[in-house]
């Protein structure tokens, strides 16, 4: 793995108005090229963390500061959002949310007529972005609103890719959609996470998938780190999960309950099938 | 104890004024106190289902009867009374400035005297476990976890004998979503009807007790929720992905591990009863060897 490209030193933040602190004391690096998944129940400052990495907060946000984030050596205080944006992309839960134009083209072409690149160079890109989420030629015509929703959440991703970002933020991107959406959507992360070596940091509660992706898992609950991992080691202590409200893949709890009972003393499963392979080992005794 | 009939579907067909046709010949008899999950991809027609039962929609063709009136004859009032439909993004439901309001605006609208308006918006309020402090707050900047409770509390505070949730755990992590799942339980407890229209398996494993397969805007498959899970094959073609253990279920089957399972413990049980099953297996087999020497 590479060097670091986001560095959270210290960081607390306080949003205007409210008394406790969303974010209390968090360390966090991330180095270029690792696939980072951040999970915790709702309300543990898993938004807020992934927006500081941008400089979302504290540029676009109110509230009290205190540590530093360094995003590819750029600290978040000393620098605008938007140029930050150019190189850490961010793609939000809800797609609607960040369509500015009428058709698919325009929405892809935006960021990219604002970095004044040659239009050649534009085209490009686009065909490439759209290659990378397995978008139809035919789409571009369409308006955003016409898609369905996993459409529109890769014609979001393909925006953000298209800026050639070194590191993409995806905010709960398969939350609001139906599970051929969110199958979709995460075909479009394993792909980025095979053949593109793009830093990829993604909070989401679907498990199954994250588990065998991520290089990294973080725990973040009640404004803290609670644990920094790869994820055979996140996933061993299943109880520790289920106390802060995560929760496992079903498979992997089936596997850790047999180990409690001394009938499996191996490690718990990242993937369905290999869960299912070693419920086959016990039951041939 | 036997129930009556809350909600019969005969035959009903469904054209949206586009001309998709959405649902066909659908037929479906729900009684009192039923948990029930209408599951299966989108477009189905599972939405187009509860909705027409709401009465929301009306049928093309056929018919729905709620508690043997047609929807056809009933007035708003009366449906309001009889089903409720709580929105997906509870935002597309909530409009009022407090949540005081939001709740009261369906009883308001039954005419109802103003103290009986507050008696009913404080006790939906209190089964939903919004405390006082929350009622002259504006819904809209709420956390979504309370905007979703406020929409049911609209809902219950119409006394619905049937309450219809479409997505009650979308966007919500999993201690919501068992908050919620938890209050549905509840409410059926005391006597509601109750229809969830979910993607989420889990869920469905785990609290309906009835679950039925939309595909193509046909009811593929209709029964209790273990038995439906253990079609894998049909479910393929409805693109239904059971829940885990049943998958796994399924795995092993060869092994003689019971199909119909729907949780972890479940599916550990009959994975430690295999288990049990070849060490004494072994054992005989051992002891013939033995025997045989």
């Amino acid at each position: 793995m590479g060097k670091p490209v986001i560095q959270v030193e210290d960081l607390w933040w306080r949003y205007e108005g409210r008394k406790d602190w969303a974010l209390k004391g968090v360390n966090l690096e991330v180095d270029e090229g690792e696939f980072v998944g951040i999970v915790g129940p709702n309300e543990s400052g898993k938004t807020t963390l992934v927006m500081s990495m941008n400089g979302l907060i504290p540029n676009n946000y109110r509230g009290i500061m205190k540590g530093d984030v360094i995003a590819l050596g750029m600290n978040t205080k000393e620098y605008q959002t938007a140029d930050i944006s150019k190189r850490v992309g961010f793609v939000f839960s809800d797609p609607e949310s960040q369509f500015l134009t009428m058709t698919v083209e325009e929405e892809l072409a935006f960021g990219l007529e604002n970095l004044a690149l040659p239009v050649e160079e534009i085209r490009d890109r686009i065909r490439w972005a759209m290659e990378i989420t397995r978008l139809e030629e035919d789409f571009l015509e369409k308006p955003p609103y016409e898609l369905s929703g996993g459409q529109k959440q890769r014609v979001a991703i393909a925006a953000v890719l298209a800026m050639k970002p070194d590191v993409i933020i995806l905010d709960e991107p398969t939350s609001m959609l139906d599970p051929i959406g969110k199958t979709e959507v995460f075909n479009v992360l394993i792909d980025l996470r095979k053949n593109y070596n793009v830093t990829v940091i993604v909070v989401e509660h679907r498990l199954e998938d994250i588990a065998y992706l991520a290089d990294k898992m973080v725990l973040l609950y009640n404004g803290e780190i609670l644990k920094v991992a790869p994820p055979q080691e996140f996933f061993d202590d299943i109880p520790f999960l289920l106390e802060h409200y995560v929760y496992p893949p079903e498979i992997m709890i089936a596997v850790h309950k047999l180990r409690e009972q001394g009938l499996y003393s191996g490690k718990i499963p990242l993937r369905f099938d290999e869960g299912v392979k070693i419920l086959e080992e016990v039951v041939k005794g | 104890m036997s129930y009556g009939l809350a909600i019969e579907v005969k035959d009903l067909t469904y054209v949206y004024p586009d001309g998709t046709l959405a649902l066909k010949d659908v037929n479906l008899s729900v009684k009192e106190r039923e948990f029930i999950a209408f599951i299966g991809q989108n477009g189905s027609g599972k939405t187009t289902l509860s909705k027409n039962i709401a009465g929301l929609l009306k049928p093309t063709e056929g018919e729905v009867r709620i508690f043997g009136r047609s929807t056809k004859d009933m007035r708003i009032k009366d449906m309001a009374t009889s089903v409720g439909y709580v929105f997906q993004n509870p935002d597309h439901q909530i409009f009022n400035m407090t949540v005081y309001d939001e709740i009261a605006f369906g009883p308001r609208n039954l005419l109802l005297p103003e103290d009986e308006v507050r008696e009913r918006v404080l006790e939906a309020s209190k089964i939903v476990g919004l405390s006082e402090e929350y009622m002259e707050e504006s819904p809209f900047f709420l956390p979504k976890g309370l905007r979703q409770r406020v929409a049911i509390a609209s809902i219950l505070a119409l006394r619905p004998k049937v309450i219809i949730v479409d997505e009650p755990t979308t966007g919500q992590d999993w201690k919501q979503s068992i908050e919620i799942m938890e209050f549905l339980k509840y409410l059926n407890g005391l006597g509601h009807t109750i229809i969830i229209v979910t993607h989420e398996m889990e869920i469905v494993a785990k609290y309906a007790e009835r679950t039925v397969v939309m595909a193509n805007g046909r009811k593929l498959l209709d029964g209790p929720t273990n038995e439906v899970f253990a079609e894998h094959e049909l479910l393929r073609k409805a693109f239904v992905k059971p829940p885990q253990p049943t998958r796994a279920a399924y795995a092993l089957r060869k092994y003689g591990v019971r199909q119909d399972v729907l949780s972890v413990q479940e599916l550990v049980e009959e994975v430690i009863k295999s288990f049990k099953r070849s060490q004494e297996r072994r054992t005989e087999a051992g002891l013939n060897t033995e025997s045989a020497h």
